[in-house]
């Protein structure tokens, strides 16, 4: 009997000291829709849902193990209902942070990945624990930006030197970001939190500039993570945090896109920079700031197409026991600066978004939110709609996560 | 084996000792109490200290909650057993450099580590390589006559009569050798007071605060 005790007990020890974990976390809403629909549906909102009624938001899975090494990975996997890809990832990496009692260590990651840009995308597969819909500037980033490459961080975490500050800085070396830029010039900043999948299709209003023949001829879609030429794009980034109740990071991003770069698809290269600034303070353990600004260029062709574009947002959020409230200030526009004056790429808005979400327990989440934005799209024109338009979207929502380790 | 053991406790129990009430009190330089100080007495008659040198059979926790180490300090006895259980839904990595004891531990949900033991005297300083802002201490030291000063700097031990020396550790404290670890006689010196010349090093203890949830990616 004794070896079948050893057995048993041999299983259960194997299947305990698994460390892969498995993250779910799934939404379904009931919405109250804007009259203007998405580009999802080739129209000039900014808001991501075109109907009124039940949706599935999304559902993402995040599967990650880590070992004594100091290697780990993980993988995002999404299903959504909404956009040209239903099923696919985000993200995919290997992280190395071998240990060290040195005061400046070193980590890196390779693979697919978001820069640490944001302090808003902080929960389980850079989703935001504040809003549904995020602000301008993450949702672009969760639409047009990804890295695939590697970066590397030399960081000094405060509490071993003694202080009250801690520093990194980041770098990495990437591809595959050459048409970041394209949505965000044609139809604008949106507000939203569908993130582009991998080869995924963003659909582009059928602007006649954009699409006819004797335009620019392009498809009406992006691919955001495409690569058109052999240049490898970079970032540099600091972070500072002064215990753990602020923190600071600045961003450098360029994808150094050849803008003449196009492939048999008509796609462009889209050369790309920007300087993004966020901030996080935290008043107490319930009150917290969040902020972050953005500035940028964006080029395509021989200055076909461009435009300069800036955004900033203030995120007010409040958790009491259970309950987060929370109260964002979007304002973000797009200036067009190209050669072709009948091109209309001027944008320009500003949205307020009001959210409060209710941990029933540690798998349930229920939630409500408002958004309103004014907005204005030059760009309307060609499709004969008003340029100035104010939005609508309310929503209901109902989460579930759960964590295993199977 | 079992022979030996009992000759050993026969013997333990053979030596008189008379143990009296030592009360220690420590104080920072603008003379406010100064807690969560290890003080411990080592004894320097070699028959005390073989007397107080057994083998300790001794088992202790430094727990995980909130993404902290609990207690930030912690002293035991040289061949304590310490337990490392994680009582957060999410791992941990718990590693140290120090010469004492370096290790590296991966605390997962849900598994129990086994205890390591603590054989060797010293100061081990612990960080977490998943939460760079956890750290916590554990002494280990060579005697049973140890303890941590209360919220007052107050500590009471029961110490058999002899010669030590008395040391007192903290991170913060920052003074002369001579000064933190003195020589003492008991029962002539019951009440042991040490008031800090220097001013402490700066409190860090804010990263212990709990600052809410979503802090960083995690």
């Amino acid at each position: 009997m004794s070896w079948l005790k050893l057995s048993l007990f041999s299983m259960f020890f194997s299947v305990n000291v698994s460390a892969v974990e498995l993250n779910v976390l799934t939404q379904f809403n009931y919405v109250l829709a804007d009259d203007r629909a998405s580009w999802f549906e080739r129209d000039t909102g900014i808001l991501a849902y075109s109907d009124n009624g039940f949706h599935q938001q999304q559902s993402l899975a995040v599967i990650s193990d880590s070992f004594s090494s100091g290697l780990s990975y993980e993988a995002v996997g999404h299903y959504y209902q909404q956009g040209e890809q239903h099923v696919g990832f985000s993200q995919a990496f290997v992280s190395y942070k071998p240990l060290s009692g040195d005061h400046l260590r070193w980590r890196g990651r390779v693979g697919v990945f978001y820069p640490k840009v944001s302090l808003e995308n902080v929960d389980l597969g850079w989703l935001s624990p504040y809003t549904y819909t995020q602000s301008a500037i993450n949702s672009w980033f969760g639409e047009e930006l990804r890295t695939t490459g590697a970066e590397l961080t030399l960081f000094s975490a405060g509490r071993s030197r003694n202080s009250a500050f801690s520093f990194e800085l980041n770098t990495a070396a990437f591809k595959a970001n050459d048409s970041m830029g394209a949505v965000l010039t044609w139809r604008g900043f949106a507000l939203h939190d569908r993130q582009s999948l991998n080869h995924e299709q963003i659909p582009v209003a059928p602007y006649p500039t954009v699409i006819d023949a004797d335009g620019l001829n392009h498809p009406g879609y992006v691919e955001p993570f495409h690569e058109f030429d052999v240049k490898f794009g970079y970032y540099v980034g600091a972070h500072v945090d002064y215990f753990k109740q602020s923190s600071l990071r600045y961003y450098y991003y360029d994808n150094q896109a050849d803008p003449n770069a196009v492939n048999p698809q008509r796609l462009y290269g889209w050369r790309s920079y920007f300087h993004s600034l966020a901030l996080q303070h935290k008043f107490n353990a319930n009150t917290r700031i969040v902020g972050q600004w953005l500035a940028g260029h964006t080029v395509m062709g021989e200055h076909f197409v461009a435009a300069d574009f800036d955004a900033w947002f203030v995120l007010l959020s409040h958790g009491q026991d259970a309950h987060r409230f929370s109260l964002r200030y979007d304002h973000f526009s797009v200036t067009e600066d190209d050669v072709f004056p009948w091109d209309w790429n001027d944008s320009h808005g500003a949205a307020w978004t009001a959210a409060w979400r209710y941990d029933l327990n540690d798998n349930w989440q229920v939630g409500a939110e408002l958004h309103w934005n004014k907005n204005y799209a030059h760009s309307r024109q060609s499709l004969n709609q008003d340029r100035q338009i104010s939005q609508q979207q309310s929503m209901v929502v109902l989460q579930y996560r759960f964590a295993a380790q199977p | 084996m079992l022979k030996a053991t009992s000759v050993l406790v026969g013997l333990l129990l053979s030596i008189s000792v008379v143990a009296g009430e030592l009360s220690v009190s420590l104080r920072q330089v603008d003379g406010q109490a100064m807690p969560n100080t290890v003080v411990y007495l080592t004894a320097k008659d070699p028959a005390t200290l073989s007397a107080t040198n057994t083998i300790s059979d001794k088992s202790a926790i430094m727990d995980q909650i909130d993404l902290q180490f609990s207690p930030h300090i912690l002293v035991v006895q040289t061949n304590t057993r310490v337990r490392f259980p994680n009582s957060d839904s999410i791992k941990h990595h718990v590693y140290s450099f120090s010469p004492a004891k370096t290790f590296e531990l991966q605390l997962y949900k849900g598994l129990q580590a086994n205890p390591l033991l603590f054989d060797k005297s010293g100061i081990v300083e612990l960080g977490c390589n998943v939460h760079d802002w956890m750290l916590a201490y554990i002494q280990v030291v060579d005697t049973p006559y140890f303890g941590k000063t209360d919220a007052a700097g107050q500590l009471q031990l029961s110490v058999p009569d002899g010669e030590y020396q008395i040391t007192f550790w903290h991170p913060r404290i920052s003074q002369e050798e001579k000064q933190l670890s003195q020589s003492i006689s008991l029962p002539a010196q019951q009440h042991f007071s040490l008031n800090l010349t220097n001013p402490l090093l700066p409190d860090l203890s804010q990263y212990e605060q709990h600052q809410g949830d979503f802090s960083e990616y995690e």
